[in-house]
């Protein structure tokens, strides 16, 4: 039996549909059944970034409706022998799949998997409800920005409702430049807002950018700061004990100077 | 020639097909119709029956044997109209019935006809085109078209920029490859080649390339 894990925000353009990407893809690569669903029905993008659009005949709303069997929606990575998608419908909303048809379905595909990620959509609606219904367990993502942790408290008060608890944080685009300029919120901070665990900090990263518009996850690249971060949330998640990532910013030359004179001046 | 039997039953999609082989008597046929049906028992029970048929038989007698099927059986025969739209391929490829769709496809929306499609504008990625018939574009195809959708193999896609994602002609779905293209300047038709989906450059004579 595998475990359900919800991608969630509240707030959207935080980063979900990349995490889902490239969890999943990690998740692969430590040699795990993993398939990432996307439940953003009418605004699919989990293809796009896993880079697998162009091979989608069936989707979630036609295995509901019976027009296809699960097997046939599932479409294959590329790269990845373990990693599966389910992708969303286009064409229709959220209102095409009801929680009910979507915990059946949520409950075949765990017995299938080791893990079963879901793309969350954006807000709190319908397709909100219907992405946490077979869910055990959630990820909140969210970005240093009042306005998005503000999103994440609200998304956090929803899960417990629902009756997910010990929700994790994974803290997306953090800039340690501006951070420690003090013009970004820290992840202490963060963390004392929304009181929950931390799961893991992504820097922000061009290379994301990059590897989304080429449908190709960031982490299959060995040299992106991102992606080692990703790698490293895929292991907490399997279990295992790493420690937080320390990144070395690229400081100028006076901020080098600088930080000298504050060494010795201990 | 013993095995050959008078009475032959077939299965399809839409329902049971009772073939009857030319040159039989009428009362052969009769008897070897209900005896098969007899001895299937439960078999046929709940089919829907297609059709009869019968090259040589005139039809108040082929009615006779479909009053036989469904009286002394109780066996529902598949609708005329019902079949006429699930069993026929669209035929007005070279000339028919046509829809013109005026503006661009974006993400999400979708146009279907039972004929064929014109499109003066784009079909974006995450855009469908569904047609019976053929797709014409004048524009980018960047979505998913299905031409002959309902199972006719001749259907043609043609776009000014053809770039789709999906490809789909009768039952076959071809992808695009998973490497950028170039950007190719020509007018292009896709088609089915044996149960293979091909892309050819139209010249400006409005001939596929290798046509005189």
């Amino acid at each position: 039996m595998g475990k359900v894990i919800v991608i969630t925000s509240g707030k959207g353009g935080v980063g979900k549909t990349t995490a889902t990407a490239n969890i999943g893809t990690a998740l692969a690569k430590l040699e795990k059944t993993v398939v990432v669903v996307d439940a953003d029905i009418g605004l699919r993008n989990l293809d796009v970034v896993l880079g697998l659009e162009n091979r989608i005949v069936y989707d979630i709303v036609d295995v509901v409706e019976g027009v296809a069997r699960l097997r046939q929606a599932l479409i294959k990575d590329k790269k990845h022998q373990g990693l599966h998608l389910l992708p969303a419908a286009q064409t229709k909303d959220k209102n095409a799949i009801s929680p009910e048809q979507m915990k059946e379905l949520i409950g075949q595909l765990k017995e299938k998997f080791d893990y079963v990620l879901i793309d969350c959509p954006a807000g709190i609606e319908q397709g909100f409800k219907n992405a946490i219904v077979g869910a055990d367990e959630a990820v909140v993502v969210t970005t240093p920005e009042v306005s998005a942790v503000r999103d994440a408290d609200r998304i956090i008060g929803l899960l417990e409702a629902a009756e997910i608890h010990d929700p994790k944080l994974i803290i997306n685009r953090l800039r340690y430049d501006m951070v420690k300029r003090g013009d970004m919120m820290n992840t202490d901070d963060m963390l004392d807002i929304l009181a929950i665990d931390l799961l893991g900090v992504v820097p922000d990263d061009e290379s994301i950018v990059i590897s989304t518009n080429r449908g190709d996850p960031v982490v299959n690249q060995i040299a992106s700061m991102a992606g080692e971060s990703f790698r490293n949330i895929a292991r907490r998640i399997n279990g295992e004990n790493v420690p937080f990532e320390e990144f070395k910013i690229e400081l100028g030359f006076m901020e080098r100077v600088r930080g000298l004179f504050k060494i010795n001046s201990h | 020639m013993v095995s050959q039997k008078a009475v032959e039953f077939k299965g399809t999609k839409e329902g049971l097909l009772i073939k009857i082989r030319e040159n039989q008597d009428f009362m052969v046929v009769k008897d070897s119709l209900i005896k098969q049906i007899d001895k299937a028992g439960e078999f046929f029970k709940g089919a829907k029956i297609l059709d009869i048929e019968c090259p040589d038989i005139e039809d108040e007698k082929k009615e006779e044997l479909k009053s036989i099927v469904q009286h002394h059986f109780k066996l529902s025969f598949v609708e005329k109209e019902e079949r006429i739209e699930i069993d026929r391929p669209f035929e007005g490829i070279k000339e028919g019935m046509t829809k013109f769709h005026h503006g661009t496809l974006r993400s999400g929306q979708q146009v279907s006809y039972q004929g064929n499609i014109v499109v003066f504008g784009d079909v974006n990625p995450g855009a469908v085109v569904t047609a019976y018939g053929n797709i014409v574009v004048f524009g980018s195809l960047r979505g998913i078209a299905h031409a002959g959708a309902n199972g006719n193999k001749d259907a043609t896609v043609t776009a000014i920029h053809l770039n789709p994602t999906q490809l789909r002609i009768a039952n076959l779905i071809a992808r695009a490859p998973d490497e950028k293209q170039s950007n190719k300047n020509t007018m292009e038709i896709a088609g089915v080649k044996g149960d293979m989906v091909y892309i050819e450059s139209i010249n400006h004579k409005g001939k596929k390339k290798g046509e005189k």
